[in-house]
Protein backbone atom coordinates (compact mmCIF):
# COMPACT_ATOMS: atom_id res chain seq x y z
CA UNK A 1 0.00 0.00 0.00
CA UNK A 2 1.45 3.78 -1.19
CA UNK A 3 1.56 6.24 1.66
CA UNK A 4 0.79 9.54 0.56
CA UNK A 5 2.77 12.23 1.63
CA UNK A 6 1.37 15.73 1.36
CA UNK A 7 2.59 19.47 1.78
CA UNK A 8 0.47 20.40 4.55
CA UNK A 9 -0.25 19.48 8.44
CA UNK A 10 -3.55 20.20 10.05
CA UNK A 11 -3.31 21.38 13.48
CA UNK A 12 -5.82 20.09 15.60
CA UNK A 13 -5.42 22.90 18.03
CA UNK A 14 -6.39 25.25 16.04
CA UNK A 15 -8.99 23.69 13.59
CA UNK A 16 -12.47 24.95 14.76
CA UNK A 17 -14.36 22.63 12.88
CA UNK A 18 -15.47 25.66 10.33
CA UNK A 19 -16.06 23.62 7.14
CA UNK A 20 -13.99 26.45 4.90
CA UNK A 21 -11.47 24.05 3.72
CA UNK A 22 -13.37 21.36 3.65
CA UNK A 23 -15.84 23.24 1.41
CA UNK A 24 -12.88 24.10 -0.97
CA UNK A 25 -11.68 20.85 -1.62
CA UNK A 26 -11.48 20.18 -5.05
CA UNK A 27 -11.51 16.54 -5.15
CA UNK A 28 -13.64 16.13 -1.92
CA UNK A 29 -10.73 14.85 0.14
CA UNK A 30 -11.86 16.50 3.59
CA UNK A 31 -14.14 15.59 6.43
CA UNK A 32 -14.71 17.54 9.22
CA UNK A 33 -15.44 14.57 12.21
CA UNK A 34 -15.97 15.96 16.02
CA UNK A 35 -15.40 19.36 15.03
CA UNK A 36 -10.93 18.35 13.54
CA UNK A 37 -11.01 18.78 9.71
CA UNK A 38 -8.80 15.61 7.94
CA UNK A 39 -7.57 14.37 4.76
CA UNK A 40 -8.29 11.33 3.45
CA UNK A 41 -4.71 11.25 1.94
CA UNK A 42 -5.73 8.76 -1.38
CA UNK A 43 -7.80 11.82 -2.80
CA UNK A 44 -5.90 14.64 -1.58
CA UNK A 45 -3.86 16.37 -5.23
CA UNK A 46 -1.86 18.89 -3.27
CA UNK A 47 -3.75 21.92 -5.11
CA UNK A 48 -3.37 23.63 -1.76
CA UNK A 49 -7.11 24.78 -1.65
CA UNK A 50 -7.47 24.20 2.10
CA UNK A 51 -4.40 26.17 3.24
CA UNK A 52 -5.94 29.29 1.46
CA UNK A 53 -9.31 28.40 2.45
CA UNK A 54 -8.07 27.94 6.50
CA UNK A 55 -8.46 31.17 8.26
CA UNK A 56 -7.74 29.78 11.77
CA UNK A 57 -4.31 29.00 10.82
CA UNK A 58 -4.84 25.41 11.39
CA UNK A 59 -3.41 24.11 7.88
CA UNK A 60 0.17 24.46 7.15
CA UNK A 61 2.40 24.14 4.78
CA UNK A 62 5.04 21.77 5.62
CA UNK A 63 8.19 24.17 3.74
CA UNK A 64 12.22 23.13 3.93
CA UNK A 65 14.90 25.77 4.79
CA UNK A 66 18.00 26.19 3.17
CA UNK A 67 19.51 25.27 6.44
CA UNK A 68 18.07 21.86 6.34
CA UNK A 69 20.23 21.36 3.11
CA UNK A 70 23.28 21.97 5.51
CA UNK A 71 24.76 18.61 4.93
CA UNK A 72 25.18 18.99 1.67
CA UNK A 73 29.14 19.29 0.26
CA UNK A 74 27.35 21.83 -2.50
CA UNK A 75 24.06 23.15 -2.72
CA UNK A 76 22.90 24.18 -6.13
CA UNK A 77 19.64 26.22 -6.84
CA UNK A 78 17.52 25.50 -9.89
CA UNK A 79 15.16 28.85 -10.01
CA UNK A 80 11.68 28.33 -11.29
CA UNK A 81 11.26 31.19 -14.01
CA UNK A 82 8.57 32.82 -11.72
CA UNK A 83 11.28 33.73 -9.43
CA UNK A 84 12.55 36.41 -12.12
CA UNK A 85 8.90 37.72 -11.93
CA UNK A 86 9.28 38.30 -8.28
CA UNK A 87 11.06 41.29 -7.45
CA UNK A 88 10.67 45.34 -8.71
CA UNK A 89 11.33 45.88 -12.49
CA UNK A 90 15.28 47.33 -12.07
CA UNK A 91 16.31 43.62 -10.60
CA UNK A 92 17.40 42.33 -13.37
CA UNK A 93 17.72 37.85 -13.26
CA UNK A 94 21.13 38.18 -13.10
CA UNK A 95 20.88 40.12 -9.72
CA UNK A 96 18.45 37.47 -8.31
CA UNK A 97 21.08 35.03 -9.64
CA UNK A 98 23.70 37.01 -7.20
CA UNK A 99 21.21 37.03 -4.61
CA UNK A 100 20.87 33.18 -4.61
CA UNK A 101 24.54 32.78 -3.77
CA UNK A 102 24.01 35.62 -1.21
CA UNK A 103 21.05 33.24 0.51
CA UNK A 104 23.64 30.32 0.40
CA UNK A 105 23.63 28.30 -2.24
CA UNK A 106 26.70 27.09 -4.31
CA UNK A 107 26.09 27.57 -7.47
CA UNK A 108 22.99 29.26 -9.79
CA UNK A 109 21.73 26.40 -12.50
CA UNK A 110 21.09 27.55 -15.32
CA UNK A 111 17.66 25.90 -15.86
CA UNK A 112 16.51 27.86 -19.62
CA UNK A 113 18.66 25.10 -20.83
CA UNK A 114 16.80 22.26 -19.20
CA UNK A 115 13.68 23.90 -19.94
CA UNK A 116 14.79 24.52 -23.82
CA UNK A 117 15.51 20.37 -23.71
CA UNK A 118 12.25 19.53 -22.47
CA UNK A 119 10.34 21.99 -24.69
CA UNK A 120 11.81 20.29 -27.63
CA UNK A 121 11.19 16.64 -26.48
CA UNK A 122 7.55 17.70 -26.14
CA UNK A 123 7.28 18.52 -29.46
CA UNK A 124 8.71 15.44 -30.09
CA UNK A 125 6.54 13.33 -28.52
CA UNK A 126 3.53 15.32 -29.73
CA UNK A 127 4.25 14.51 -33.57
CA UNK A 128 4.78 10.50 -32.45
CA UNK A 129 1.93 10.54 -30.34
CA UNK A 130 -0.65 8.17 -32.36
CA UNK A 131 -3.21 7.94 -29.08
CA UNK A 132 -6.67 9.55 -27.73
CA UNK A 133 -6.11 13.31 -27.97
CA UNK A 134 -6.14 15.80 -26.49
CA UNK A 135 -2.47 15.84 -24.80
CA UNK A 136 -2.23 16.99 -21.70
CA UNK A 137 1.41 18.90 -19.84
CA UNK A 138 2.78 17.20 -17.17
CA UNK A 139 4.46 20.00 -15.25
CA UNK A 140 2.23 20.76 -13.35
CA UNK A 141 2.11 18.38 -10.67
CA UNK A 142 -1.46 19.02 -9.35
CA UNK A 143 -3.12 18.30 -13.02
CA UNK A 144 -1.22 15.37 -12.68
CA UNK A 145 -2.70 14.20 -9.69
CA UNK A 146 -6.61 15.63 -11.01
CA UNK A 147 -6.21 13.18 -13.40
CA UNK A 148 -4.58 10.11 -11.81
CA UNK A 149 -7.92 10.86 -8.74
CA UNK A 150 -10.55 12.11 -10.81
CA UNK A 151 -9.93 11.14 -14.47
CA UNK A 152 -8.08 8.10 -14.71
CA UNK A 153 -9.55 7.62 -18.34
CA UNK A 154 -7.03 10.29 -19.21
CA UNK A 155 -3.98 8.97 -17.72
CA UNK A 156 -2.65 8.03 -20.82
CA UNK A 157 -2.93 11.55 -22.14
CA UNK A 158 -0.67 12.90 -19.93
CA UNK A 159 2.95 13.91 -21.24
CA UNK A 160 4.79 10.27 -20.20
CA UNK A 161 7.75 12.61 -19.68
CA UNK A 162 10.25 13.59 -16.67
CA UNK A 163 9.46 17.47 -16.00
CA UNK A 164 12.46 19.93 -17.10
CA UNK A 165 13.32 20.32 -13.71
CA UNK A 166 14.34 16.62 -13.33
CA UNK A 167 16.61 16.47 -16.50
CA UNK A 168 17.96 19.57 -14.39
CA UNK A 169 18.25 17.36 -11.36
CA UNK A 170 19.95 14.56 -12.92
CA UNK A 171 22.91 17.01 -15.00
CA UNK A 172 23.42 19.13 -12.51
CA UNK A 173 25.09 15.68 -10.08
CA UNK A 174 26.54 14.27 -13.19
CA UNK A 175 28.46 17.77 -13.64
CA UNK A 176 29.31 19.16 -10.45
CA UNK A 177 30.22 15.70 -9.55
CA UNK A 178 32.92 15.36 -12.15
CA UNK A 179 34.06 19.18 -11.84
CA UNK A 180 34.07 18.64 -8.19
CA UNK A 181 35.31 15.66 -7.62
CA UNK A 182 32.01 14.98 -5.72
CA UNK A 183 30.06 11.82 -4.98
CA UNK A 184 26.86 12.77 -6.38
CA UNK A 185 25.17 12.16 -2.93
CA UNK A 186 26.74 15.29 -1.39
CA UNK A 187 26.06 17.54 -4.29
CA UNK A 188 22.21 18.99 -3.58
CA UNK A 189 19.54 19.68 -6.41
CA UNK A 190 17.24 22.37 -5.08
CA UNK A 191 14.42 23.74 -6.71
CA UNK A 192 13.15 27.32 -5.76
CA UNK A 193 9.69 27.25 -5.87
CA UNK A 194 6.36 29.24 -6.79
CA UNK A 195 3.74 26.02 -5.02
CA UNK A 196 4.04 23.65 -2.51
CA UNK A 197 2.53 20.90 -4.91
CA UNK A 198 6.35 20.69 -6.74
CA UNK A 199 7.67 20.32 -3.24
CA UNK A 200 5.18 16.76 -3.13
CA UNK A 201 6.16 16.09 -6.71
CA UNK A 202 9.82 15.87 -5.63
CA UNK A 203 9.09 14.32 -2.46
CA UNK A 204 6.96 11.70 -4.00
CA UNK A 205 6.72 11.64 -7.81
CA UNK A 206 3.30 10.64 -8.86
CA UNK A 207 3.93 7.78 -11.43
CA UNK A 208 5.93 6.50 -8.33
CA UNK A 209 9.73 7.11 -9.30
CA UNK A 210 12.20 8.66 -7.37
CA UNK A 211 13.30 12.76 -8.34
CA UNK A 212 17.00 13.64 -9.55
CA UNK A 213 16.35 16.58 -7.37
CA UNK A 214 16.97 16.51 -3.60
CA UNK A 215 13.51 19.31 -2.26
CA UNK A 216 12.62 22.58 -2.42
CA UNK A 217 12.91 25.60 -1.10
CA UNK A 218 10.13 28.36 -1.32
CA UNK A 219 10.48 31.95 -3.20
CA UNK A 220 9.41 33.67 0.05
CA UNK A 221 12.58 31.79 1.52
CA UNK A 222 15.52 33.62 -0.82
CA UNK A 223 13.08 36.76 -1.37
CA UNK A 224 14.68 38.79 1.01
CA UNK A 225 18.42 37.83 0.53
CA UNK A 226 17.37 38.54 -3.14
CA UNK A 227 16.18 42.57 -2.05
CA UNK A 228 19.66 42.84 0.16
CA UNK A 229 21.82 41.75 -2.68
CA UNK A 230 19.55 44.06 -5.10
CA UNK A 231 20.16 46.80 -3.09
CA UNK A 232 24.23 46.18 -2.64
CA UNK A 233 24.27 46.06 -6.58
CA UNK A 234 22.50 49.54 -6.77
CA UNK A 235 24.98 50.92 -3.92
CA UNK A 236 27.42 50.62 -5.98
CA UNK A 237 26.41 51.83 -9.15
CA UNK A 238 24.23 49.40 -10.32
CA UNK A 239 27.47 47.47 -12.23
CA UNK A 240 26.22 45.41 -14.99
CA UNK A 241 26.61 41.53 -14.93
CA UNK A 242 27.37 38.95 -16.82
CA UNK A 243 24.01 37.40 -17.80
CA UNK A 244 24.12 34.31 -16.62
CA UNK A 245 20.51 33.04 -16.32
CA UNK A 246 17.04 33.69 -18.59
CA UNK A 247 19.24 34.36 -20.80
CA UNK A 248 16.22 34.47 -23.64
CA UNK A 249 12.35 35.14 -24.29
CA UNK A 250 11.39 31.20 -23.91
CA UNK A 251 13.49 30.84 -21.00
CA UNK A 252 10.78 33.31 -18.99
CA UNK A 253 7.86 31.70 -21.15
CA UNK A 254 7.90 29.05 -18.81
CA UNK A 255 6.76 31.45 -15.96
CA UNK A 256 3.44 32.51 -17.79
CA UNK A 257 0.55 29.86 -18.39
CA UNK A 258 1.08 29.78 -22.05
CA UNK A 259 4.61 28.10 -22.46
CA UNK A 260 3.96 25.85 -25.22
CA UNK A 261 2.53 27.18 -28.45
CA UNK A 262 5.91 28.35 -29.37
CA UNK A 263 7.00 24.42 -29.38
CA UNK A 264 3.25 23.60 -30.46
CA UNK A 265 2.87 25.79 -33.35
CA UNK A 266 1.13 23.47 -35.99
CA UNK A 267 -1.35 22.14 -33.08
CA UNK A 268 -4.58 22.68 -32.63
CA UNK A 269 -4.12 23.96 -28.73
CA UNK A 270 -5.63 25.76 -25.83
CA UNK A 271 -4.70 26.92 -22.24
CA UNK A 272 -6.86 26.43 -19.37
CA UNK A 273 -5.79 27.81 -15.82
CA UNK A 274 -7.59 27.32 -12.15
CA UNK A 275 -8.48 24.13 -11.11
CA UNK A 276 -12.73 24.41 -11.90
CA UNK A 277 -11.91 25.69 -15.39
CA UNK A 278 -9.90 22.79 -15.70
CA UNK A 279 -12.40 20.42 -14.52
CA UNK A 280 -14.70 21.74 -17.08
CA UNK A 281 -12.63 21.44 -19.38
CA UNK A 282 -11.83 17.80 -18.38
CA UNK A 283 -15.76 16.66 -18.44
CA UNK A 284 -15.84 18.31 -22.05
CA UNK A 285 -12.76 16.08 -22.89
CA UNK A 286 -14.07 12.57 -20.96
CA UNK A 287 -17.60 13.33 -22.88
CA UNK A 288 -15.37 13.41 -26.08
CA UNK A 289 -16.71 16.82 -26.57
CA UNK A 290 -12.85 18.39 -27.63
CA UNK A 291 -11.45 15.77 -30.27
CA UNK A 292 -10.32 18.62 -32.22
CA UNK A 293 -8.34 19.96 -29.75
CA UNK A 294 -5.00 18.58 -29.68
CA UNK A 295 -2.94 19.92 -27.03
CA UNK A 296 -3.95 21.11 -23.61
CA UNK A 297 -1.60 23.42 -21.44
CA UNK A 298 -2.99 23.62 -17.76
CA UNK A 299 -2.08 24.57 -14.70
CA UNK A 300 -3.98 24.31 -11.66
CA UNK A 301 -3.67 27.89 -10.04
CA UNK A 302 -5.27 30.91 -11.59
CA UNK A 303 -3.37 32.71 -14.47
CA UNK A 304 -0.31 29.92 -13.88
CA UNK A 305 2.23 29.11 -11.94
CA UNK A 306 2.79 33.28 -10.55
CA UNK A 307 -0.65 32.67 -8.29
CA UNK A 308 1.48 29.47 -7.01
CA UNK A 309 1.06 29.40 -2.66
CA UNK A 310 4.92 30.40 -2.60
CA UNK A 311 4.83 33.36 -4.42
CA UNK A 312 5.00 36.64 -2.93
CA UNK A 313 4.27 39.20 -5.95
CA UNK A 314 0.62 39.46 -7.47
CA UNK A 315 0.19 37.38 -10.08
CA UNK A 316 -0.67 40.12 -12.60
CA UNK A 317 1.90 42.20 -11.35
CA UNK A 318 4.25 39.46 -11.72
CA UNK A 319 2.74 38.72 -15.21
CA UNK A 320 3.68 42.25 -16.44
CA UNK A 321 6.90 42.75 -15.37
CA UNK A 322 8.19 39.06 -17.17
CA UNK A 323 6.50 40.73 -19.84
CA UNK A 324 9.05 43.25 -19.92
CA UNK A 325 11.65 41.73 -19.22
CA UNK A 326 10.72 39.24 -21.78
CA UNK A 327 10.66 42.05 -24.33
CA UNK A 328 14.52 43.26 -23.48
CA UNK A 329 15.90 39.85 -23.89
CA UNK A 330 16.76 38.06 -27.77
CA UNK A 331 14.31 35.71 -28.90
CA UNK A 332 16.71 32.87 -28.69
CA UNK A 333 20.25 32.60 -26.77
CA UNK A 334 22.99 31.00 -29.22
CA UNK A 335 24.77 29.30 -25.50
CA UNK A 336 21.23 28.01 -24.89
CA UNK A 337 20.86 26.51 -28.25
CA UNK A 338 24.47 25.14 -28.56
CA UNK A 339 23.51 23.44 -25.04
CA UNK A 340 20.09 21.98 -26.14
CA UNK A 341 21.65 20.65 -29.86
CA UNK A 342 24.45 19.24 -27.47
CA UNK A 343 22.84 17.48 -24.77
CA UNK A 344 19.55 16.37 -26.53
CA UNK A 345 20.66 13.08 -27.89
CA UNK A 346 21.43 11.78 -24.52
CA UNK A 347 18.63 12.76 -22.08
CA UNK A 348 16.32 10.46 -21.27
CA UNK A 349 12.78 12.32 -21.28
CA UNK A 350 10.31 9.53 -20.72
CA UNK A 351 9.26 7.98 -17.39
CA UNK A 352 10.40 4.96 -16.26
CA UNK A 353 6.96 3.76 -15.31
CA UNK A 354 4.29 5.99 -17.07
CA UNK A 355 1.81 7.92 -15.10
CA UNK A 356 -0.95 5.79 -13.98
CA UNK A 357 -4.78 6.48 -11.92
CA UNK A 358 -4.30 6.30 -8.34
CA UNK A 359 -5.67 2.86 -7.13
CA UNK A 360 -8.27 3.23 -4.16
CA UNK A 361 -6.68 0.41 -1.35
CA UNK A 362 -10.28 0.48 0.57
CA UNK A 363 -12.52 0.17 -2.42
CA UNK A 364 -13.04 -3.94 -2.08
CA UNK A 365 -13.36 -6.33 -4.90
CA UNK A 366 -16.09 -5.91 -7.69
CA UNK A 367 -19.15 -7.23 -5.83
CA UNK A 368 -18.32 -5.10 -2.60
CA UNK A 369 -18.29 -1.90 -4.77
CA UNK A 370 -21.59 -3.04 -6.58
CA UNK A 371 -22.88 -2.80 -3.07
CA UNK A 372 -21.54 0.27 -1.91
CA UNK A 373 -23.16 1.85 -5.35
CA UNK A 374 -26.74 0.33 -4.04
CA UNK A 375 -26.40 1.52 -0.84
CA UNK A 376 -25.15 4.57 -1.69
CA UNK A 377 -27.66 5.34 -3.93
CA UNK A 378 -30.68 4.42 -1.12
CA UNK A 379 -28.62 6.33 1.37
CA UNK A 380 -28.68 9.47 -0.81
CA UNK A 381 -32.57 9.12 -1.72
CA UNK A 382 -33.04 9.55 2.47
CA UNK A 383 -30.90 12.51 2.47
CA UNK A 384 -32.20 16.19 1.79
CA UNK A 385 -29.86 17.11 -0.90
CA UNK A 386 -28.90 20.56 0.36
CA UNK A 387 -25.22 19.99 0.33
CA UNK A 388 -24.94 21.56 3.91
CA UNK A 389 -22.23 19.87 4.56
CA UNK A 390 -22.83 20.08 8.48
CA UNK A 391 -22.61 16.72 8.78
CA UNK A 392 -19.29 16.74 7.83
CA UNK A 393 -19.33 15.56 4.18
CA UNK A 394 -19.20 18.11 1.37
CA UNK A 395 -22.01 16.98 -0.13
CA UNK A 396 -24.88 14.50 0.31
CA UNK A 397 -23.81 11.96 -2.23
CA UNK A 398 -20.16 11.91 -0.61
CA UNK A 399 -22.11 11.24 3.24
CA UNK A 400 -23.98 8.32 1.41
CA UNK A 401 -20.66 7.35 -0.26
CA UNK A 402 -18.88 6.90 3.75
CA UNK A 403 -22.21 5.82 4.63
CA UNK A 404 -21.81 2.82 2.70
CA UNK A 405 -18.32 2.41 3.22
CA UNK A 406 -18.83 2.27 6.84
CA UNK A 407 -17.12 5.40 7.58
CA UNK A 408 -20.00 7.59 8.53
CA UNK A 409 -23.82 7.06 9.58
CA UNK A 410 -26.89 8.66 7.92
CA UNK A 411 -27.51 10.22 11.43
CA UNK A 412 -24.69 12.24 10.72
CA UNK A 413 -27.11 14.07 8.91
CA UNK A 414 -28.24 17.53 10.83
CA UNK A 415 -32.00 16.96 9.00
CA UNK A 416 -32.16 13.40 10.54
CA UNK A 417 -30.74 13.53 13.75
CA UNK A 418 -31.27 15.82 16.46
CA UNK A 419 -28.64 14.90 18.46
CA UNK A 420 -26.07 15.74 15.61
CA UNK A 421 -27.52 19.56 15.42
CA UNK A 422 -26.93 19.86 19.63
CA UNK A 423 -23.56 18.27 19.38
CA UNK A 424 -22.91 21.00 16.63
CA UNK A 425 -24.79 23.66 18.78
CA UNK A 426 -22.39 22.82 22.08
CA UNK A 427 -19.10 23.29 19.94
CA UNK A 428 -19.99 26.09 17.89
CA UNK A 429 -20.12 29.32 20.61
CA UNK A 430 -22.14 31.14 19.05
CA UNK A 431 -25.20 29.31 18.00
CA UNK A 432 -27.98 30.67 20.09
CA UNK B 1 -24.54 -17.58 -17.33
CA UNK B 2 -22.86 -14.88 -15.02
CA UNK B 3 -24.85 -13.13 -12.15
CA UNK B 4 -26.32 -9.88 -12.64
CA UNK B 5 -24.62 -7.39 -10.38
CA UNK B 6 -26.05 -4.27 -11.70
CA UNK B 7 -28.19 -2.89 -13.72
CA UNK B 8 -29.72 0.49 -15.16
CA UNK B 9 -32.02 1.37 -17.94
CA UNK B 10 -32.54 5.01 -19.68
CA UNK B 11 -34.91 5.80 -21.83
CA UNK B 12 -33.86 7.91 -25.15
CA UNK B 13 -36.06 10.07 -27.12
CA UNK B 14 -35.20 11.03 -30.98
CA UNK B 15 -34.62 14.16 -31.92
CA UNK B 16 -33.89 15.42 -28.51
CA UNK B 17 -30.40 16.52 -28.82
CA UNK B 18 -30.33 18.83 -25.76
CA UNK B 19 -30.11 15.96 -23.91
CA UNK B 20 -28.54 13.61 -26.13
CA UNK B 21 -25.63 12.00 -24.45
CA UNK B 22 -27.33 11.76 -20.44
CA UNK B 23 -27.85 8.13 -20.73
CA UNK B 24 -23.71 7.38 -21.47
CA UNK B 25 -23.04 10.05 -19.30
CA UNK B 26 -24.60 8.85 -16.28
CA UNK B 27 -23.33 4.89 -17.12
CA UNK B 28 -19.73 7.03 -17.00
CA UNK B 29 -20.17 8.36 -13.41
CA UNK B 30 -21.41 4.36 -12.82
CA UNK B 31 -18.59 3.37 -13.64
CA UNK B 32 -15.98 5.53 -13.00
CA UNK B 33 -17.53 4.77 -8.71
CA UNK B 34 -17.48 1.31 -9.34
CA UNK B 35 -13.75 2.05 -10.17
CA UNK B 36 -14.05 -0.68 -13.62
CA UNK B 37 -10.89 -0.57 -15.46
CA UNK B 38 -10.48 2.96 -17.47
CA UNK B 39 -9.53 0.99 -20.86
CA UNK B 40 -13.22 -1.13 -20.26
CA UNK B 41 -14.98 2.16 -19.20
CA UNK B 42 -13.59 3.98 -22.43
CA UNK B 43 -15.14 1.46 -24.78
CA UNK B 44 -18.67 1.41 -23.14
CA UNK B 45 -18.99 4.78 -23.20
CA UNK B 46 -18.16 4.83 -26.36
CA UNK B 47 -20.49 2.34 -27.71
CA UNK B 48 -23.57 3.75 -25.03
CA UNK B 49 -23.09 7.19 -27.28
CA UNK B 50 -22.78 5.91 -30.26
CA UNK B 51 -26.07 3.63 -29.81
CA UNK B 52 -27.55 6.74 -27.80
CA UNK B 53 -26.83 9.40 -31.02
CA UNK B 54 -28.07 6.51 -33.28
CA UNK B 55 -31.24 7.00 -31.50
CA UNK B 56 -31.42 10.39 -31.17
CA UNK B 57 -31.25 10.97 -35.09
CA UNK B 58 -33.24 8.50 -36.59
CA UNK B 59 -35.54 7.01 -34.28
CA UNK B 60 -39.25 7.69 -32.32
CA UNK B 61 -37.69 6.38 -29.08
CA UNK B 62 -35.49 3.30 -27.78
CA UNK B 63 -33.81 2.24 -24.40
CA UNK B 64 -30.28 1.76 -23.27
CA UNK B 65 -30.07 -0.85 -21.07
CA UNK B 66 -26.50 -2.03 -19.23
CA UNK B 67 -26.17 -4.80 -16.92
CA UNK B 68 -23.12 -5.17 -14.72
CA UNK B 69 -21.98 -9.18 -14.17
CA UNK B 70 -18.67 -10.56 -12.51
CA UNK B 71 -17.29 -10.95 -15.80
CA UNK B 72 -18.38 -8.50 -18.55
CA UNK B 73 -20.54 -5.26 -19.12
CA UNK B 74 -23.92 -5.81 -21.82
CA UNK B 75 -25.22 -2.91 -23.62
CA UNK B 76 -28.37 -3.24 -25.32
CA UNK B 77 -29.91 -0.08 -27.19
CA UNK B 78 -33.73 -1.29 -28.42
CA UNK B 79 -35.53 1.34 -30.43
CA UNK B 80 -38.62 2.25 -32.54
CA UNK B 81 -38.20 3.75 -35.49
CA UNK B 82 -37.41 3.32 -39.09
CA UNK B 83 -35.11 0.15 -39.12
CA UNK B 84 -32.25 -0.52 -41.04
CA UNK B 85 -32.41 -1.55 -44.54
CA UNK B 86 -29.21 -2.89 -45.58
CA UNK B 87 -27.39 -4.21 -42.06
CA UNK B 88 -23.69 -4.49 -44.34
CA UNK B 89 -24.14 -1.12 -45.82
CA UNK B 90 -24.51 0.57 -42.17
CA UNK B 91 -21.42 -1.41 -40.99
CA UNK B 92 -19.34 0.10 -43.56
CA UNK B 93 -17.46 3.13 -42.15
CA UNK B 94 -18.17 6.10 -43.58
CA UNK B 95 -21.77 5.38 -44.98
CA UNK B 96 -24.37 7.61 -43.15
CA UNK B 97 -27.34 8.52 -44.42
CA UNK B 98 -27.59 11.55 -41.91
CA UNK B 99 -28.33 14.88 -42.96
CA UNK B 100 -27.01 18.45 -43.21
CA UNK B 101 -28.32 19.01 -40.18
CA UNK B 102 -26.83 16.27 -38.25
CA UNK B 103 -23.51 16.76 -39.76
CA UNK B 104 -23.08 20.24 -39.31
CA UNK B 105 -24.03 19.26 -35.55
CA UNK B 106 -21.15 16.97 -35.39
CA UNK B 107 -22.55 13.49 -36.21
CA UNK B 108 -23.53 11.47 -38.85
CA UNK B 109 -20.05 10.70 -40.72
CA UNK B 110 -21.01 6.78 -40.66
CA UNK B 111 -19.02 6.06 -37.74
CA UNK B 112 -21.90 5.25 -34.75
CA UNK B 113 -22.45 1.19 -35.72
CA UNK B 114 -18.74 0.55 -36.68
CA UNK B 115 -17.32 2.17 -33.60
CA UNK B 116 -19.65 0.42 -31.75
CA UNK B 117 -18.83 -3.42 -33.01
CA UNK B 118 -15.09 -2.53 -33.29
CA UNK B 119 -15.45 -1.63 -29.24
CA UNK B 120 -17.18 -4.57 -28.36
CA UNK B 121 -16.06 -8.04 -27.76
CA UNK B 122 -19.29 -9.88 -28.69
CA UNK B 123 -21.71 -7.65 -31.39
CA UNK B 124 -25.23 -7.98 -32.90
CA UNK B 125 -27.74 -5.46 -34.14
CA UNK B 126 -31.18 -6.69 -35.64
CA UNK B 127 -33.32 -4.63 -37.36
CA UNK B 128 -36.66 -4.68 -39.22
CA UNK B 129 -37.50 -1.56 -41.93
CA UNK B 130 -40.47 0.00 -40.46
CA UNK B 131 -40.19 -1.00 -36.82
CA UNK B 132 -37.18 -0.72 -35.00
CA UNK B 133 -33.21 -1.69 -34.44
CA UNK B 134 -32.19 -4.03 -31.45
CA UNK B 135 -28.02 -3.22 -30.78
CA UNK B 136 -26.15 -5.72 -28.53
CA UNK B 137 -22.94 -5.34 -27.00
CA UNK B 138 -20.46 -7.08 -24.82
CA UNK B 139 -17.31 -5.97 -23.23
CA UNK B 140 -15.10 -8.11 -20.97
CA UNK B 141 -14.07 -6.76 -17.66
CA UNK B 142 -10.65 -8.07 -17.93
CA UNK B 143 -10.12 -6.24 -21.47
CA UNK B 144 -9.73 -9.72 -23.27
CA UNK B 145 -12.08 -9.84 -26.18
Amino acid sequence: MTEYAHGFRMDDEACDGCLACMRSCPTHAIRVKHDKASVQAELCIDCGSCLKACTRGAIIATTRTLEEFAHFAFKVAVPSPVLFGQFPLEVRPETVARGLLAAGFDAVWDYGIDLGLGARAIAEYAARWQGARPLVNMTCPVIVRLIQVSYPRMAEQLLQMEPPREIAGREIKRRYAQELGLPPEQIAAIYVSPCQARTISIAQPAEGGTSSLDGTVGIPQVYNAVLAEARLVNESGGQSLEPTVARSRPMLRWATPRALPAVLRDYRYISVTGLPNVTRVFDDVERGKLKDIDFIECYACWAGCGNGNLTVDNVYVCQAKLQTLMAGLPASDPVTDAEVERRYPDVEFLLERPFAPRVRTNAGDLRERVRRVKEAETVLHSLPGYDCGLCGAPTCATLARDVAAGEAAATDCVLLSRQRLQELRRTHPHTP
Amino acid sequence: MPDELLSRSFTIHGRDFERAGEASTEIKSLLKELEIDPAVIRRTVVIAFEAEMNVVMYADEGTVTFVLTDEDIGVEIADRGPGIPDLDLALQEGWSTATDEMREMGFGFGMGLPNIRRNSDEFSVKSRVGEGTVVSSRISLDGAP
